[in-house]
C-alpha cells in the first residue's frame, strides 16, 4: 500500500501529520492512538453497585464470610463502613484478575479463619456471635513475641497474625480507595486547596 | 544491519537535521535548531498526546481496577515498577510484550520507557540540579575514570538557557558540590522539614534544601503556576510541570521550519559510506509496519541514551562493522544507572499536626547535596564519590495501624508525622557495563534488540552502606522515633537514571563523542542524550542533558552557517 493510500484510509495519521500543518498534528485527536480507560475518561466507580451483582471469583460462603470480616475490621461508625463501601466486591473483581498463586493466597488466608473459628468455637466465622467473631479476631490481630520469661530468642512462626494482616491490608485498601473510603478521609472532593505554605515558626519551635 | 532493510518509501524532501526522540533532549533539539532556521524533522517513535487525556484530577475510586489493574500487570511487567506507571497512564509506557530485552544470569536490568510524544518528561520526577567541576573534573581528583571534555564555566550559560525556560523553583544555597541556578521562588518546606535542616546543618555542617524542581511557583513563559494537585505524572492540565510537548516540541512546531512525524519507530542511520556522512534514517511506521526513509545532512539521536546507542549498534557498515561511530569500541560501553536502595525512614512524635485529605499536595521533596568526598570534607576510607539525599516530612495517614474496628478507623484518621531520606548515589564507569545487539531477540517491528549488562560493584555497595547509617543519624538527630534503615543496592535501572553508551570524550580512540556530542568517526551524527555521559555524578541528570543538548545545537547551527555540515 503506497503512503498515499494509507492517508485516505486514515489509519497512518501519525505520520500523515508530517504532510499537514505541524500545530494541527501536534494536537490532532484524530491520531489512531491507545488510551486507557481513564485517559477516555471511563468513569467505573457505579459498576460495583450494578443491580443483579454475583461474585466473579468467590463462592457464596467465602464472599459473605468477606462481608462480614470486612465489616468486623472497618465498620460503620459516624461513617460507613467496608460493607456500605462494597469491599468485597471489589476484592473480588481484583482477586477475578489475579494469578492463581495470588487467589489461592487470599483463600487460603480465608480459609485459616474458618480452620481457626472451627478449632475453637465449632462453626465457620460467618456464624459465630459477634463475642466469639471479636475473641477470634483479637487473638489474630497483634504479632506474638517470643516469651521474655524463658529467654526464648525466637518467635514461633505466626502465621494465624500474617493471614490476619494479608486479609486486613485486602479490605483497607479496598475501602480507602472507594468512594466512601475518600469521604472517610475528608477529602472534600476538590483538587487544588491553594498553595502549600509550609512552617513559618522561628527556629526549633516547630509543630 | 543497513542490508535487511530496503526501503519502500521515502519522504521527498531533504532536512537539515534530522532528530530521533521528542522528549526532554529531543524537545530542545528540535525547538533550537528550528527556530535558527533550520528545517527540521522530529521523529517519534510513540502517538501524540493532548492535554485530553490528562488525568491528574481524576480519584483512584472512578478507575475500575482503582490502580491494579491486570492488564498493567500483563503488558508491562517491567514498566509496573517504575512508580509513574499506573491504571491511569499504562499506555503512555512501552508494551513490554513488543518491547523485549535481555540481561545476562543474575544481572538484572529494568529498563523503564514510554513510547509517546515526550516520551519519559511526561512523566519524570522533575528534579533538577546542576553539576559542578567537581563532576566534570571528578578523575582528574581522585583518580578513577575519565573527566567530561568540557568544564562547568562551558557549560553554565546553557544551563542558565533551560532553567529560565523551563522554569525551575528551588533556593540558593552557594554549596561547594551543587552550583546554584536561575531559580523560580522556591516551594515551601514543612515544619518536619525545616527541623532537619536545622539540626542536621546545627550537628553535620550539611545543607537540607527545598528540591530544585521543574514545577513553576508562578506563571511562567505562558504556563501557569502550580495548584498543588500532586499527582504530576498524569500530566498537568495547567503544564505547570516541564514536560516537552508543550513547550519545547510546541515552539519547535510554532516556527514552522519542524515537521513532527509521530509512530516513527527509527531501526538505523543510513549512510553515505563513500562520503563517510549518514543520509537520514529509516524508520518503521508503528501501525502499519511500512519502511519509510527520512533524509537529513545530519541526524540528532535524543531517543534516550540506550535507545541511541541501539540505533547506533543496529547501523553498522562494512566501514563501521562493530557499530557506527563506534572505532574506538567504547559504544555500548559504560552504561551507568545511580545507585538507590538505602535510607531511613521514621516518625516525628513530638509533631502533633493532623493528616488532612484537602492538604496542597506539594509535589516535591527536600534535597541534601552530596557531602562526602567533597573539597571540603576528608576523603572517605570506604568508597570515592558520594551520594545526595532526597525525602521528605509531613502527617500523613496511618493505614500501619494496629488492630481492627472503629479503633483503626480512628487511629489511621489520627495519622502520623512521617520522616524519610533516599539516596542516589553515583554510578561509576565501567567498560564492563555495556548493552549490545542481542542477535537472537527482535522487538514487534523486526528491530534487534538489546542485551543490556549491567551490576553494580563494591564502590556503589559501600555508598549505599553509609547512607543507609547516615540517614538514620540525621532522622535522628531530628527527634525521629521507629527508625528503619534501608542500606541495600536496588537492581540498576530502579533510578531511571540510564547514563553513557556513546561517552564524550576528547580522545577518538576512546570515546564516541566529541566535547559537542558529534560523532568522532562520523562527523553528521550526534547524540544528545544521557548517552553522552562520562560519569554519572549523583544528581539527576536531566538538566544536564538538556544544557549538554543546547550546547550542542549551538555548536551545529554555528557549523551549519559556516556550511561545515
Amino acid at each position: 500500500m503506497k503512503r498515499r493510500e494509507l492517508i485516505r484510509a486514515g489509519v497512518l495519521a501519525g505520520a500523515a501529520a508530517a504532510l499537514r500543518p505541524p500545530l494541527d498534528m501536534a494536537q490532532s485527536a484524530t491520531q489512531s492512538s491507545a488510551l486507557t480507560p481513564a485517559q477516555s475518561g471511563v468513569d467505573a466507580s457505579k459498576d460495583l453497585a450494578a443491580p443483579g451483582w454475583k461474585p466473579l471469583f468467590l463462592d457464596e460462603h467465602q464472599n459473605e464470610t468477606l462481608i462480614v470480616l470486612s465489616y468486623l475490621m472497618i465498620p460503620a461508625t459516624d461513617t460507613p463502613g467496608a460493607k456500605e463501601a462494597l469491599v468485597n466486591r471489589y476484592i473480588d473483581l481484583v482477586l477475578a484478575a489475579e494469578t492463581r498463586e495470588t487467589q489461592r493466597t487470599f483463600l487460603n488466608s480465608l480459609g485459616y479463619l474458618d480452620g481457626e473459628s472451627i478449632r475453637r468455637f465449632k462453626a465457620a466465622f460467618r456464624y459465630l456471635s459477634r463475642e466469639d467473631q471479636d475473641d477470634l479476631l483479637h487473638a489474630l490481630a497483634y504479632p506474638r513475641n517470643a516469651s521474655g520469661w524463658t529467654g526464648e530468642r525466637d518467635a514461633m512462626p505466626d502465621s494465624g497474625h500474617a493471614h490476619f494482616q494479608a486479609l486486613k491490608q485486602r479490605i483497607m485498601t479496598a475501602y480507602y480507595s472507594s468512594q466512601i473510603g475518600e469521604r472517610e478521609l475528608g477529602w472534600d472532593g476538590a483538587f487544588a486547596h491553594g498553595n502549600f505554605e509550609g512552617c513559618d515558626h522561628p527556629e526549633e519551635n516547630h509543630k | 544491519m543497513s542490508r535487511n532493510y530496503t526501503a519502500q518509501g521515502t519522504l521527498q524532501q531533504i532536512y537539515d537535521v534530522v532528530v530521533v526522540g521528542s522528549g526532554a533532549t529531543g524537545g530542545w533539539a528540535a525547538k533550537q535548531l528550528a527556530e535558527a532556521g533550520l528545517k527540521v524533522a522530529l521523529l517519534e517513535a510513540g502517538r501524540a498526546v493532548t492535554p485530553k487525556e490528562f488525568t491528574e484530577h481524576m480519584p483512584t475510586y472512578k478507575l475500575k481496577y482503582r490502580n491494579h489493574s491486570p492488564e498493567v500487570v500483563r503488558t508491562r511487567p517491567i514498566q509496573k515498577q517504575c512508580y509513574a506507571c499506573m491504571e491511569y497512564n499504562y499506555e503512555w509506557f512501552v508494551n513490554d510484550l513488543e518491547n523485549p530485552y535481555s540481561t545476562p544470569p543474575g544481572k538484572p536490568f529494568t529498563w523503564q520507557r514510554l513510547r509517546v510524544l515526550g516520551g519519559r518528561s511526561l512523566v519524570w520526577g522533575r528534579q533538577s540540579y546542576r553539576l559542578s567541576d567537581n563532576d566534570f573534573k571528578a578523575a582528574s581528583r581522585d583518580g578513577y575514570g575519565d573527566d567530561w571534555p568540557l568544564t562547568y564555566a562551558e557549560l553554565a550559560p546553557y544551563y542558565d538557557i533551560v532553567e529560565q525556560y523551563v522554569g525551575i523553583s528551588g533556593a540558593a544555597e552557594g554549596n561547594e558540590m551543587l552550583p546554584d541556578g536561575r531559580f523560580l521562588p522556591p516551594m515551601k518546606m514543612s515544619c518536619g522539614e525545616v527541623l532537619l535542616r536545622e539540626r542536621v546543618k546545627t550537628k553535620f555542617g550539611h545543607t537540607v534544601t527545598i528540591g530544585r524542581a521543574a514545577i513553576l511557583t508562578q506563571n511562567h513563559n505562558g504556563r501557569l503556576a502550580c495548584h498543588y494537585c500532586g499527582p504530576c505524572e498524569r500530566g498537568c492540565s495547567t503544564f505547570s510541570y516541564f514536560s516537552s510537548p508543550f513547550t519545547t516540541v510546541k515552539d519547535a512546531l510554532s516556527s514552522g521550519n519542524c515537521t513532527l512525524i509521530t509512530n516513527a519507530v527509527v531501526s538505523h542511520v543510513n549512510m553515505d559510506n563513500e562520503a563517510n556522512k549518514a543520509r537520514g534514517v529509516t524508520y518503521v511506521d508503528r501501525l502499519t509496519r511500512q519502511l519509510e526513509e527520512v533524509r537529513g545532512k545530519a541526524v540528532i539521536l535524543c531517543a534516550q541514551a540506550l535507545e541511541s546507542t541501539r540505533i547506533l549498534l543496529n547501523s553498522s557498515t562494512r566501514e563501521y562493522p562493530n557499530g557506527l561511530a563506534n572505532s574506538s569500541g567504547a559504544l555500548g560501553r559504560y552504561l551507568m544507572d545511580h545507585v538507590v536502595g538505602a535510607g531511613a525512614s521514621g516518625h516525628l512524635p513530638d509533631f502533633k499536626t493532623l493528616p488532612d485529605a484537602n492538604q496542597p499536595q506539594r509535589p516535591n521533596g527536600i534535597y541534601i547535596p552530596r557531602f562526602r568526598n567533597t573539597p571540603s570534607s576528608n576523603k572517605h576510607s570506604q568508597f570515592i564519590r558520594g551520594y545526595g539525599f532526597q525525602g521528605g516530612a509531613g502527617a500523613e495517614f496511618n493505614f500501619s495501624a494496629e488492630g481492627y474496628g472503629a479503633s483503626l478507623k480512628k487511629a489511621v484518621k489520627e495519622g502520623v508525622y512521617g520522616i524519610s531520606l533516599g539516596a542516589f548515589g553515583e554510578s561509576l564507569a565501567r567498560w564492563d557495563n555495556y548493552c549490545e545487539i542481542d542477535p537472537d531477540l527482535k522487538d514487534a517491528w523486526g528491530i534487534p534488540a538489546l542485551r543490556i549488562c549491567m551490576i553494580h560493584g563494591d564502590n556503589e555497595a559501600a555508598l549505599m552502606e553509609d547512607a543507609g547509617a547516615t540517614a538514620a543519624e540525621m532522622l535522628e538527630t531530628a527527634g525521629a522515633k521507629d527508625i528503619r534503615a534501608q542500606a541495600g543496592v536496588e537492581v540498576p535501572g530502579m533510578a531511571i537514571h540510564e547514563l553513557g553508551t556513546a561517552r564524550m570524550g576528547s580522545d577518538p580512540k576512546k570515546s564516541v563523542l566529541n566535547a559537542f556530542n558529534q560523532a568522532h568517526d562520523v562527523k553528521n551524527v550526534f547524540v544528545m542524550d544521557g548517552a553522552s555521559f562520562v560519569s554519572s555524578a549523583c544528581q539527576n541528570p536531566t538538566l544536564t542533558m538538556m544544557a549538554v543538548t543546547v550546547r550542542a545545537c549551538a555548536h551545529l547551527i554555528d557549523r551549519f552557517r559556516r556550511s561545515e555540515i
